[in-house]
C-alpha cells in the first residue's frame, strides 16, 4: 500500500505544557483511520495539526510523501469537516461549496461543474440555492462534507462530524460516510469519542490517551487483543471487566478467592496481574461451583440483551451480558464461566501478557 | 369545534390583530409627527413663516422661500452641507476601517498586555471630551491642522474609536472560530479572509459603528465651533446657530425649520440604508 500520510515524532506544546508527546503514525493511501480516546486525549489537537490549524512544535507531517509541516492549510491537500459544520452563513450552498475553488482562482465554469458533481454525490442538488440557515442539521452536515469533496483533497479530516446530530440521523450519516469513503477512496482521518463510529467506520483505529498513542490496529485487533488495560477498558461497551488477580503457580491465578485457569505465563508467584473478560463472553449459570462466584447487584433489561451487574466476594464489580434466561433476583449467587481463549491477561503495569 | 366557538375565536383574533396594528400605527405617528411638523412648516412662504405656528402646514401655497433664505447665511447652504458631508463620511470611513482591524486584532490575536490595552482604550470613554478641547486645539495647531476639516475628522475619529473598537471586538467574538478555520482551509488569507468571509458576518457591528460615527460627527457642534475659524469651513450645526441667532435681532423661523430639515434628512437616509444590516439571524446556520 502506498503511503497516504505519515506523522513522525509529532509534538505539540502550549507554553510549557506538552499535550502531544511524540506521535508516530503511518496511514496507507485510501485508509480510513479513526482517532478515539477520552476527552482531552489530544485527538482533536492532532487532527488540527494535520490540518495546519495548530502549529507543530516538533516533528514532521507528510501527506502523499510531501512534507507539509510548515505549509498553509490550503496547500496541504486536505479538507476538513467540522463538528459545528462551520458553513459560511452569508453564502448560498452553491457558494459555500465553490468558495475554496474560487479562492484558488479556478474558472467559473469548472467550479460550477465540480459543485454540481459534489452535490450529486451527496444528493443535495435541490438545496444549492438555499442559505445554511434554511437547512436542517443533517443537510448542513452534507453541505459541509460537500465543501470538503469539492476541494478534491488527498486526505479528508473529520472532527467529530456527527456529534451534533440526533441519534437516528447519526446512524444514517455514518453509513453515508462509509459509502462516501468506498466511492471516493480517499484517505480519511476521523476523530470521534463514539465507539460505534470508530468500530464501524475504521480500517484502522488509533487509541489515544494523554497525547500518546496507546494502540494502533484494526477494529478487531483493538477489540480482541487490546495492548493494555486502558485500551481494554476504553473500547467496548459495556467495558471489559478488569479484575485484580494474584499469580498462583503456573497457569493459575486467584481472583476474589476463586482459582481460575489462565495461559501459562512466567510471572512469579504472588505477583499481581489483571484478568480481562468481556461481558458478552461470560456464561452465567446458577449452579456450577469451581468457576467465578458472584452476587447479583442489579440487572438492566435492554430488550435484546440484559446486563447483569455483579459483585465478587472481595467487592470487585463485574458486568455480564446475558442474552437469554430468567430475570435474576438481587443478591442471588451466580457463577460465571468462559472459553479460555477469551480471557486476557495484563501485567502489573497494565501491559498485555501473551 | 362548533361553528359558534369558531366564530368567537375568529372575532377574538380580529380584535387582537386590530389592537396590535392600531397601537403600532399610533406609535409610528407619534414619532413621525415632529418630522412632519418641521417639514410642512419649512414649506410655508416667507411672510407666513413669521406668523404663529398653528396650523403647522402652509396655508398660502407651498413655497421653497425658506430654503432660499437659508442659503443666504454664511457661505451658502451647499458649502456648509458639503463640509458636513465630507467630515461625516470621512469620519465614518476611517472609524470603520480602524475599528474593524482593531476589533479583529483584539478578538483573535494573542499578544502581551492585550487586556491592558483594551481597558485603556475603553477607559478613555470616561474622559469628558470638553475637558481635552484645549490640549486638542494646541496639538492640532502644532500639526498645522487647526481650522481644517482634516483636523476635525481626526478629532472625531479619535473620539469615536473607543466605542467602535469595543463594538467590533464583540462582533468578531460572536463569529465562531471554526468559520475562520474553514475559510483558511479553503485558502482565504489575511485581507481576503477579512473581506470575503468575516466582514459580511460582522456587518451588524459595522452598521452600528457607521451609524454612530455618522450621527455624532454630523451633529457635533462644540469641537467644530472651537477648532474651525473660517466662515466657509463651518459645518451645519455651527451654521445653524448663526441662523438661530438671527439677523439684527429678527429670527427667521422659516429658515430655522428649513435648516432642521436639511440636517435631518441625511441622518434619516443613513439610518434607513443601514438598518437592514440589523437583520436578526444573520449568523443562523453557521454552526450547530
Amino acid at each position: 500500500m502506498t503511503e497516504g500520510m505519515r506523522l513522525r515524532q509529532v509534538r505539540k506544546s502550549f507554553g510549557p505544557l506538552e499535550v502531544i508527546h511524540g506521535v508516530d503514525l503511518v496511514v496507507g493511501e485510501g485508509e480510513f483511520v479513526v482517532f478515539v480516546g477520552p476527552s482531552g486525549c489530544g485527538k482533536s489537537t492532532l487532527l488540527r495539526m494535520i490540518a495546519g490549524l495548530e502549529e507543530v512544535t516538533d516533528g514532521d507531517i507528510e501527506i502523499g510523501g510531501k512534507d507539509v509541516t510548515d505549509l498553509d492549510p490550503s496547500q496541504r491537500g486536505i479538507a476538513m469537516v467540522f463538528q459545528s459544520y462551520a458553513l459560511y452563513p452569508h453564502m448560498s450552498v452553491r457558494e459555500n461549496l465553490g468558495f475554496g475553488l474560487s479562492m484558488a482562482n479556478v474558472p467559473k465554469a469548472e467550479i460550477a461543474a465540480q459543485v454540481d458533481a459534489a452535490a450529486k454525490i451527496l444528493k443535495i442538488e435541490p438545496l444549492l440555492d438555499r442559505r445554511p440557515g434554511q437547512l436542517s442539521g443533517g443537510q448542513r452536515q452534507r453541505v459541509a462534507i460537500g465543501r470538503a469533496i469539492v476541494r478534491k483533497p488527498q486526505v479528508f479530516l473529520f472532527d467529530e462530524p456527527l456529534s451534533n446530530l440526533d441519534a437516528e440521523l447519526r446512524v444514517s450519516m455514518r453509513i453515508e460516510i462509509a459509502r462516501l469513503h468506498r466511492e471516493l477512496g480517499n484517505t480519511m482521518v476521523y476523530v470521534t469519542h463514539d465507539q460505534t463510529e470508530a468500530m464501524t467506520l475504521a480500517d484502522k483505529i488509533v487509541v489515544l490517551r494523554d497525547g500518546v498513542i496507546e494502540q494502533v490496529g484494526t477494529p478487531r485487533e483493538v477489540y480482541e487483543h487490546p495492548a493494555n488495560t486502558f485500551v481494554a477498558g476504553f473500547i467496548g461497551s459495556p467495558r471489559m471487566n478488569l479484575l485484580d488477580a494474584t499469580v498462583q503457580g503456573t497457569g493459575k491465578v486467584m481472583v476474589a478467592g476463586d482459582e481460575i485457569e489462565v495461559p501459562s505465563i512466567d510471572t512469579p508467584n504472588g505477583e499481581n496481574v489483571t484478568v480481562g473478560l468481556r461481558p458478552e463472553h461470560l456464561v452465567l449459570s446458577l449452579a456450577a461451583p469451581g468457576t467465578l462466584q458472584a452476587t447479583v447487584d442489579f440487572c438492566e433489561y435492554l430488550g435484546g440483551t440484559r446486563y447483569v451487574y455483579c459483585q465478587l466476594a472481595d467487592g470487585q464489580n463485574l458486568i455480564a451480558e446475558q442474552r437469554e434466561g430468567e430475570d435474576l433476583a438481587v443478591n442471588k449467587v451466580v457463577y460465571f464461566a468462559w472459553k479460555p481463549s477469551e480471557l486476557r491477561l495484563f501485567n502489573p503495569h497494565g501491559i498485555k501478557l501473551v | 369545534m362548533s361553528a359558534v366557538a369558531r366564530h368567537r375565536r375568529q372575532r377574538q383574533k380580529f380584535w387582537g390583530g386590530f389592537g396590535y396594528h392600531a397601537f403600532g400605527i399610533g406609535a409610528a405617528l407619534f414619532f413621525f409627527a415632529p418630522f412632519a411638523w418641521t417639514g410642512l412648516a419649512s414649506l410655508r412662504t416667507g411672510s407666513e413663516a413669521q406668523q404663529p405656528p398653528l396650523p403647522p402646514w402652509p396655508t398660502q401655497g407651498v413655497s421653497f422661500d425658506t430654503y432660499a433664505v437659508l442659503d443666504t447665511f454664511g457661505a451658502g447652504i451647499w458649502q456648509h452641507t458639503l463640509n458636513s458631508a465630507l467630515v461625516a463620511l470621512a469620519t465614518v470611513v476611517l472609524t470603520v476601517i480602524v475599528s474593524l482591524l482593531a476589533g479583529y486584532g483584539f478578538s483573535r490575536y494573542r499578544f502581551p498586555l492585550k487586556n491592558v490595552f483594551f481597558v485603556l482604550i475603553i477607559a478613555t470613554l470616561m474622559i469628558p471630551f470638553q475637558s481635552i478641547l484645549t490640549p486638542l486645539f494646541i496639538i492640532l495647531a502644532k500639526l498645522g491642522l487647526n481650522n481644517s476639516l482634516v483636523g476635525l475628522v481626526l478629532v472625531y475619529v479619535t473620539l469615536q474609536l473607543p466605542f467602535s473598537v469595543f463594538m467590533m471586538r464583540n462582533a468578531f467574538d460572536a463569529v465562531p472560530r471554526e468559520i475562520e478555520e474553514a475559510a483558511r482551509i479553503d485558502g482565504a488569507r489575511d485581507l481576503k479572509l477579512l473581506v470575503r468571509v468575516l466582514l459580511p458576518l460582522v456587518m451588524p457591528g459595522v452598521a452600528t459603528v457607521a451609524i454612530f460615527a455618522f450621527l455624532n460627527s454630523w451633529n457635533e457642534f462644540l469641537a467644530a465651533l472651537i477648532l474651525l475659524s473660517d466662515n466657509d469651513k463651518y459645518t451645519l450645526p455651527v451654521l445653524m446657530t448663526a441662523v438661530r441667532a438671527g439677523r439684527l435681532g429678527a429670527i427667521n423661523w422659516g429658515a430655522v425649520q428649513a435648516g432642521v430639515m436639511v440636517m435631518t434628512i441625511p441622518c434619516l437616509a443613513v439610518f434607513l440604508i443601514l438598518q437592514r444590516y440589523y437583520m436578526r439571524g444573520l449568523m443562523a446556520g453557521a454552526v450547530k
